[in-house]
């Protein structure tokens, strides 16, 4: 809440209009009474020609005039300032997001960050475009009103003021009932809101067990379920208007009253005095019943800047990186030193990780699902940076150190899902390589990573688009553009996140001759789900719960680490029983 | 406009609502018009110190009509609302009815998953159609009639200057901006799909996008997107804007035409004066209704959008697509066999089949699996012989019977299934168990929990929406019990235990296997586990089958299966 305000103030130019168009707009409302009361008065009363009421009639225009012109500035100012605040919202979110988002992905969350950075940073537009502008406009029309009241006739003045906090409290007192009723309600309308979603989802499942035609009752008792629940409380609010409107009546009734007996009885004003105020004070009503109404349409916007604060109030973790360069073409050493990595309190951690890697190494990550091989590897990557010890290539710090471009030059990340961007097969495999590609080196690559006969089968061969997350694209024929990715590289490192279950045949057979080919020229650090992989890599690290428990061959593992005997044979007891 | 029309349809069920609303309405306008009319009247009359009583009734009509105008809100807008969240609800049972006969067939016509829930959106959506776009223009219009048919006693030229009035706010401002709007519209929302695309590639590629250092270039376009979109929304909310400040000042142009003109009228004598300061009132406040009218487009757009969206889904005209009644029925009482020939299928959007030339024969009581990695058609084939897609090519028996001579219904009646996505609904184990079938007991159900190693559960415990309380391993052995309390003799399961771990897989099945003795079944595995005891294994691969037999003999076979089996032992 306090986020919208800050960041409507600092756009001093856009407020200060606004309060301006806001005072001018009031003193137009006013002159624009004066003007349709004095021309009344003149042609009715004061017997003017219809000459003489011409400038009269003519200022009148003016204002209207005016007062529409204004309107419609402070409306564009409004929705400037709402562009202007959604696109540095987008903005800021945006560079959070990539201080941070690899754990967000991790965890899963991606899909819940789109909605943040579309849905709810579109949802603040009606703060700023018609909230703000109409609250200070609001703010201002009653007190212009109120001053006139009482420089005209001190009785009306008197009056407006016991009247007009009776607004105030009634929406107060009414919004507390509205919020308590449907706190009651709440439990029903969850349950009736969610059941056509729900029958429509189940539908299968429902005619599987021959049940569908009965739910046609369930939906229309759930519908007006919902419809009796909701009607209970805007019972409410329309009873709030209502005493609003009745509120406000009784108060403009009271004020002609007190106007009929000084104009007639005492014939203390005039005709004029008693018609001007007449004319304005229903729009002082109107203001303060619009204020109370424009507090409760903001509520929506609110909400969401309160979501797009909580992402923003999320640490992130920036890599300083450095100046250094690794130019050489052999690997580098890696060494890890105390390495680890928390996701927050009480939430899973990495820790201790000690081990070297020297180059063309062939190492395995090994553990339970959850024991932080993913955490690992991408420690490893330099996506996330170590919470403690650190992480040294050829004996200088990898993330203090390096050039963050150099250091990615040299890896390729081959993950279980590689992701496959909107554009055609061709750009998505060039993505890999350092600068622009020939189509040549693609059709190579692509080649070697044993894909180039399935783009082949393709109408548009290495033209075809591949939609957004990749459309069309089975995980194995992913992985394999992500292979051809790495032979168009030639990284010096690569890491390597194995697929988990069985794929066909031919996909296997590829993915481990690939695997084989690129590791002649370069460490592969894998995370392993393969007998076959773990038993040819030169050393295991092993995990258990964000631990490094050994390191070794497998020989060595199987001999002296219990946990990783059980954990090898048991699967494979699992398995051939 | 012809879906809004069906819309319209539905709605006038509720006519009695709908004619309150519109009563109510009007009773509402026509009050505020009279109040202020009056107390117009009124002011001047005192101004020329009539007689107490002709001021006391003049006082006494305001009030009235300033409680009959707030009483008249209130029921309208009870009676409006009401007629909309009842219009609703007939709107969903409808298009339920419709589409309940084209399930399951048609999930698999939009594979997309956030069909549903934009069905329900759009439903939702047209709760704007009656409450904004169906009755208050027929309000407004009947107000400014019968206010025009009272001014043209006082004035005529007066209620012409206001029927102009009433045709240029209602119908040739709200007309010009709805001309512009269209084209601005679909700009935003193609820049709303471009930003939606660069934000979701942004975050989901990730990973890739910093190794292959394409991330700052991606940051770029994502902001230049948003700037195009928010650009195109600014557009749009200025030419809303825009018309509604043109609509504004056309209304009060009127009022003071009113003005300008019944002054010259009071100056020349045709008019007396004590009306003047009437007329105005009731030309400022007639026109207060119509001025909103200006983005009255955007709501019609938006519902016939809706409409046109949901409609789109079931084939709304055809009552009762000729829907088939086949006569063959199926045994009940005995195991069924299966029989395939030459079966083809693929899905209308794609080249390659998924299914190609499958010839099996499951006899009566046999015991099969399907296996073969992922994508290789076996759930394709699940769904041809339950009818739910029918085969583009060859012939499928059920008991000799081609199923294309039986009901779906039937067909599903006499099956036993376990999908690998299973739909648990909100409410209660107990009542998620007693879709199986009528009249089951707790004793049965509790049971039959106790098979699939899920007697922990009691039958009171809450089950939420898609059953998100449950772990994948939960709701798989849900499903199994469902389908264990179900009728039939025909066992389709689709990798029932993929989440289940071992040992529990180990005791499910022989459950389940003791249970399906007498019966036929079909199991679905992309596991090789518990293989020794079928029947038949047939072995898939890119849609064919490339081997059958038991598991023996494909074991001494050494073909794909043996070499499926060793990647699988090697995997941890």
């Amino acid at each position: 809440m306090s986020t919208l305000k800050n960041i409507a103030f600092t756009q001093k130019k856009s407020i200060s209009l606004l309060f301006a168009s806001s005072i001018i707009t009031g003193a137009m409302i006013i002159l624009q009474a004066y003007f349709f009361v004095a021309v009344i008065d003149g042609v009715f009363l004061q017997g003017m020609s219809f000459s003489d009421v011409l400038p009269m009639l003519g200022g009148l225009l003016m204002t209207l005039l005016a007062r529409t012109i204004l309107t419609y500035i402070s409306g564009r100012e409004g929705v400037q300032m709402a562009a202007k605040a959604k696109a540095y919202f987008r903005k800021t979110l945006l560079s959070k997001f990539s201080g941070n988002p690899v754990q967000n992905s991790l965890q899963g969350q991606s899909g819940q960050k789109v909605s943040v950075m579309m849905d709810a940073v579109d949802e603040i537009d009606s703060y700023f475009s018609q909230y703000l502008p109409q609250v200070i406009q609001t703010a201002f029309i009653p007190l212009l009103i109120l001053v006139v009241a009482f420089t005209q006739h001190v009785n009306t003045g008197i009056i407006l003021i016991i009247t007009a906090p009776f607004i105030p409290l009634f929406m107060i007192i009414i919004g507390m009932q509205t919020k308590k009723k449907s706190e009651e309600q709440l439990d029903k309308l969850a349950s009736f809101s969610g059941k056509f979603l729900d029958t429509l989802q189940g539908l299968t499942t429902l005619k599987l067990f021959s049940r569908a035609k009965q739910q046609k009752e369930a939906i229309k008792k759930s519908s007006l379920g919902f419809r009796d629940a909701t009607m209970e409380i805007l019972k409410v609010a329309f009873t709030s208007s209502f005493m609003l409107e009745l509120i406000s009546m009784l108060s403009i009734g009271i004020i002609a009253l007190e106007l009929a007996i000084q104009l007639i009885i005492y014939k203390s004003i005039s005709f004029f005095t008693a018609f001007f105020i007449l004319v304005l004070v229903p729009e002082f009503y109107t203001s303060l019943k619009e204020l109370g109404s424009s507090f409760h349409n903001s509520r929506s916007s609110m909400g969401a800047a309160n979501k797009v604060a909580e992402e923003l109030e999320e640490t992130e973790q920036i890599i300083p990186w450095g100046n250094k360069t690794l130019s050489e073409n052999s690997p580098p050493a890696i060494s890890l030193q105390g390495v680890a990595y928390s996701y927050g309190e009480d939430q899973f951690s990495l820790s201790n990780i000690d081990t070297v890697i020297p180059p063309y190494d062939q190492i395995a990550i090994v553990g339970q699902t959850g024991s932080g091989k993913s955490t690992l590897l991408h420690l490893i990557s330099g996506l996330i940076t170590p919470s403690e010890g650190k992480i040294v290539i050829n004996d200088t710090n990898l993330m203090t150190d390096y050039q963050e471009q150099d250091w990615f030059n040299h890896l390729s990340y081959i993950s279980q899902h590689p992701y496959i961007f909107s554009g055609s097969i061709a750009e998505n495999i060039a993505i890999g390589g350092k600068t622009d590609a020939s189509r040549t080196s693609i059709e190579r690559a692509a080649a070697k990573a044993g894909i180039a006969e399935m783009i082949h089968s393709l109408e548009n061969g290495y033209d075809t688009q591949v939609g957004e997350a990749g459309r069309g694209l089975s995980g194995g024929e992913k992985q394999r553009v992500a292979i051809a990715r790495a032979f168009l590289k030639k990284p010096s490192i690569i890491l390597f996140d194995e697929p988990t279950t069985g794929l066909d045949l031919y996909t296997e057979k590829i993915l481990q001759d690939s695997i084989n080919e690129l590791s002649q020229n370069s460490t592969v650090i894998t995370v392993a789900h393969r007998l076959h992989t773990i038993k040819n890599a030169d050393k295991i690290l092993f995990l258990e719960n964000g631990r490094l428990i050994s390191q070794g061959t497998h020989k060595e593992l199987i001999e002296s680490v219990a946990a990783y005997r059980d954990m090898v044979t048991i699967q494979q007891g699992g398995t051939s029983k | 406009m012809r879906d809004l029309t069906l819309v319209v349809k539905l709605m006038m069920i509720e006519k009695k609502d709908i004619l309150y609303s519109i009563i109510f309405g009007f009773v509402a306008g026509i009050a505020a018009v009279g109040l202020f009319a009056a107390s117009g009247y009124l002011i001047s009359k005192a101004a020329l110190a009539p007689p107490l009583y002709a001021l006391i009734i003049l006082t006494s009509t305001v009030k009235l009509l300033g409680f009959t105008k707030a009483i008249s809100r209130y029921a309208e807008r009870y009676f409006s609302h009401r007629a909309t969240f009842t219009i609703l609800s007939n709107l969903r049972v409808s298009f339920f009815e419709k589409l309940e006969p084209l399930a399951p067939g048609i999930f698999q016509k939009y594979r997309s998953g956030d069909l549903l829930s934009r069905i329900v959106g759009d439903v939702e959506s047209l709760q704007n159609f009656f409450l904004r776009v169906f009755y208050p223009p027929i309000v407004l219009v009947i107000v400014f009639l019968c206010t025009i048919l009272f001014t043209s006693f006082v004035s005529i030229y007066i209620a012409i200057v206001l029927l102009i009035g009433l045709l240029l706010t209602a119908f040739v401002v709200p007309a010009l901006f709805a001309v512009r709007q269209a084209k601005i519209d679909s700009h935003v929302r193609e820049g709303r799909g471009n930003l939606t695309t660069e934000v979701t590639e942004f975050l989901h590629g990730f990973r890739d996008l910093k190794i292959y250092q394409k991330l700052h270039e991606k940051e770029e376009n994502l902001l230049q997107s948003s700037d195009a979109y928010i650009k195109e929304q600014e557009r749009e909310n200025i030419n809303t804007l825009y018309s509604q400040s043109m609509n504004t000042f056309v209304a009060l142009f009127i009022s003071w035409l009113v003005l300008a003109l019944g002054a010259y009228l009071v100056v020349d004598g045709q008019l007396d004066g004590i009306f003047l300061a009437m007329l105005i009132m009731i030309s400022l406040t007639v026109f207060e209704d119509a001025s909103p009218m200006a983005v009255f487009p955007i709501h019609i757009q938006d519902s016939k959008q809706a409409a046109t969206r949901l409609f789109s889904v079931v084939d709304w005209e055809s009552k009762n697509k000729v829907k088939q009644d086949y006569k063959e029925q199926l045994q009940q009482s005995n195991p069924h066999s299966i029989e395939m020939t030459n079966v083809s299928f693929s899905f209308p959007e794609e080249t390659r089949p998924t299914l190609e030339e499958i010839y099996l024969k499951l006899p009566a009581c046999s015991k099969t699996a399907i296996v073969g990695p992922s994508g290789s058609g076996k759930s394709t084939l699940l769904q041809l012989l339950l009818k739910i897609s029918p085969a583009n090519q060859g012939d499928i028996y059920l008991d000799d019977v081609a199923i294309n001579q039986i009901n779906q219904e039937e067909i599903w009646k006499n099956a036993k299934v376990v999908l690998q996505e299973n739909h648990f609904f909100f409410g209660t184990i107990r009542s998620n168990l007693r879709l199986a079938k009528d009249g089951l007991t707790d004793t049965e159900m509790e049971a039959t929990l106790a098979t699939v190693m899920l007697d922990h559960f009691s039958l009171e415990d809450k089950v939420n929406e898609k059953g998100e309380n449950l772990s994948g391993g939960e709701k798989q052995r849900l499903a199994i019990a469902r389908a264990m309390l179900k009728e039939g003799h025909l066992w389709l399961l689709d990798e029932p235990t993929s989440s289940v771990d071992a040992i529990t897989e180990q005791s499910i099945y022989e459950n389940l296997f003791e249970q399906a003795k007498n019966d036929t079944l079909v199991l679905i595995s992309h596991r090789l586990t518990n293989l020794e005891n079928m029947d038949q294994i047939i072995v898939m691969e890119h849609g064919a089958i490339i081997e059958s037999g038991t598991f023996n003999e494909l074991m001494q076979q050494k073909g794909y299966l043996y070499k499926m089996k060793q990647i699988e032992k090697e995997l941890l």
